[in-house]
């Protein structure tokens, strides 16, 4: 477990120093938006310049914030102006609400359509929830959000429909591949009714694959959301990550990287740990 | 199915062709504009009409499709290769090599690719240009995108490392590079082909995403992503059934896509199970 939680933080600042060594290299780091402001004089622009540049020393930049970090501060975002545990403790709630309902939803239909088609056996209805998965699979994020602005529907059901593809072709490839094992099949043959094989055979056959597909699941979640949040004006952490990124705010886009990097390195833990846990007991 | 497949396949070659073949095709350059006739509806001039600037949108439906069609697939080259060295350099040499190798993959697997992929788009010089910017744009997607990729391979390699055909050729005095190009490589080829395929769709949704969000390719270049910022006109326009060829082209290159790899997981997953019938036979 110590390893673990280890591993965790050095995966968790690896991708905060990923995240702002990737920034600073790209080229236009130390240009401002507000330098092409023609109404600013000559001393307001040089200190913009000495502003960006204050964060260049990438070495400096990141042992400052780790010192800050182990203090509990974040740093002030340079667009915003507030500071980033603010903003962050603003922004998280709208993010984790839509990703509870986004992900209920998905599992929910991924699941149900999954144990639907192979139950049913109907060939039809395969095609049919195939063809619905793969219309969600090939829409952009931004599209479906921008027709649930239109319908004024909840920009978090636009995210269930956009990760439930992933699910039910995960657990209908997955109920497959269970359905031909030998003991299944024997099961069948003596005459186990389709929900008791399906309840007592099938499910705890697949349940430690459906269990680390959770956590895959919520991090695919996180990337889906970010369009939705942009194109539904939802205030989360998506939403904060674009206007940080055209803002050009290194301390903002930092912090947001560790966030969400620490939200999904803790989701796939939990989901392994769950899925070991379920393992031992079974075994 | 097999007739879905080959309609699959014949759209593609369409798309491509049409793509490839832009500049013969097109009834104009994707930049011209005709002032005298802006937002015109499809006419026998204008086959798709003309966009708030006066531009021809089926001329920019064809360019967009070629960037989107060309540039897809060569970022999922990049993200390929660079899965194959380290998935494969993992699965090869095994033991601290693996380790060290896998961690660097869940690193890239725990960040969120959408934000760093925003953060990293978004401190681009302010002044670079539109080729320059499709160009670092699809260049990114390869360069974070390797890295699900790399935990396949190395599995592949891993257990192709352990099989009878890989210990003859060791026997008969085959290492190094000679054994890794003529033996793993070409029995990695239905892996590595399968995630190159993979990889294309996700490339053009991501690069939608990226486009819609204002932070694709920049204007004047289309590509199909950044045509589809026109749809959000949609919200506060009348919606004019036209605008939404470009997306309609999208999820119907990208549906091609996902038919035909659903083919190739079935294909896949059907190979393991006879390899798993009859142990020792290489996947």
């Amino acid at each position: 477990m110590a390893l673990k939680l280890l591993r965790l933080s050095a995966i968790m600042l690896m991708a905060g120093l990923i995240g702002a060594t990737l920034m600073r290299i790209a080229p236009g780091f130390t240009a401002d938006e507000q330098q092409l402001n023609s109404s600013l004089s000559a001393q307001s622009l040089q200190a913009l310049r000495q502003a960006r540049l204050a964060n260049a020393d990438l070495a400096r930049f990141y042992l400052h914030y780790l010192g800050g970090l182990a203090h509990g501060d974040l740093g002030i975002s340079q667009s915003l102006n507030q500071p980033v545990r603010q903003l962050l403790r603003e922004r998280l709630p709208a993010t984790l609400r839509s990703l509870a309902i986004a992900l209920i939803l998905a599992w929910i239909l991924g699941l149900a359509l999954a144990a639907a088609a192979r139950l049913s056996g109907s060939r039809a209805f395969t095609l049919t929830a195939d063809g619905v998965s793969g219309l969600f699979i090939s829409t952009p994020a931004a599209v479906l959000a921008l027709v649930f602005v239109v319908l004024r529907w909840p920009p978090a059901l636009a995210a269930g429909l956009l990760i439930f593809p992933k699910i039910y072709r995960y657990c209908y490839n997955l109920l497959q591949q269970s359905y031909e094992l030998p003991h299944i099949l024997t099961a069948r043959a003596k005459g186990a009714g389709q929900w008791r094989v399906l309840a007592w055979h099938v499910a705890p056959t697949a349940m430690p694959q459906l269990l680390a597909l959770v956590g895959v699941s919520i991090s695919i979640a996180i990337g889906v959301l970010l369009p939705i949040e942009v194109i539904c004006d939802v205030p989360g952490i998506g939403q904060l990550a674009w206007q940080a990124a055209e803002a050009r705010d290194l301390p903002l886009l930092v912090n947001l990287t560790l966030t969400v990097t620490f939200l999904t390195v803790c989701a796939t833990t939990l989901s392994d740990v769950a899925r070991q846990g379920f393992i031992r007991e079974a075994a | 199915m097999k007739n879905v497949r080959i309609a699959a396949i014949a759209v593609l070659v369409v798309a491509m062709g049409a793509a490839l073949g832009a500049n013969y095709i097109a009834p104009a350059s994707y930049e011209q504009q005709f002032r005298e006739s802006p937002s015109a509806s499809p006419s026998a001039q204008h086959l798709l009409g003309t966009d708030d600037l006066g531009r021809d949108r089926f001329a920019r439906l064809l360019h967009g499709a070629r960037v989107s069609l060309v540039l897809a697939p060569l970022a999922a080259a990049i993200s390929t290769v660079l899965a194959a060295f380290f998935g494969g350099m993992a699965g090869y040499f095994g033991g601290w090599m693996e380790r060290w190798a896998l961690t660097v993959v869940d690193l890239f697997l725990s960040i969120p690719w959408l934000f760093l992929l925003i953060s990293v788009r978004a401190v681009l010089p302010l002044n670079i240009s539109p080729q320059a910017s499709v160009v670092v744009t699809f260049l990114l997607l390869g360069f974070l995108g390797w890295a699900a990729s790399a935990r396949i391979i190395c599995a592949g390699t891993r257990d192709m490392m352990k099989s009878e055909f890989v210990a003859l050729a060791r026997a008969t005095g085959f290492s190094g590079v000679k054994l890794v190009r003529l033996h793993v490589l070409p029995n990695l080829r239905g892996t590595l082909l399968a995630q190159f395929w993979i990889s294309v769709p996700v490339f053009i949704i991501t690069e939608a995403n990226l486009s819609a969000l204002g932070l694709g390719v920049s204007e004047p270049l289309p590509s199909l992503g950044s045509l589809l910022r026109e749809l959000q006109n949609v919200v506060t326009l009348r919606p004019e059934p036209w605008i939404f060829v470009p997306l309609a082209v999208l999820i119907v290159v990208v549906s091609c896509f996902q038919i035909l790899l659903n083919r190739l997981s079935m294909e896949r997953s059907s190979s393991e199970r006879t390899s798993i019938e009859r142990p020792g036979a290489p996947a």
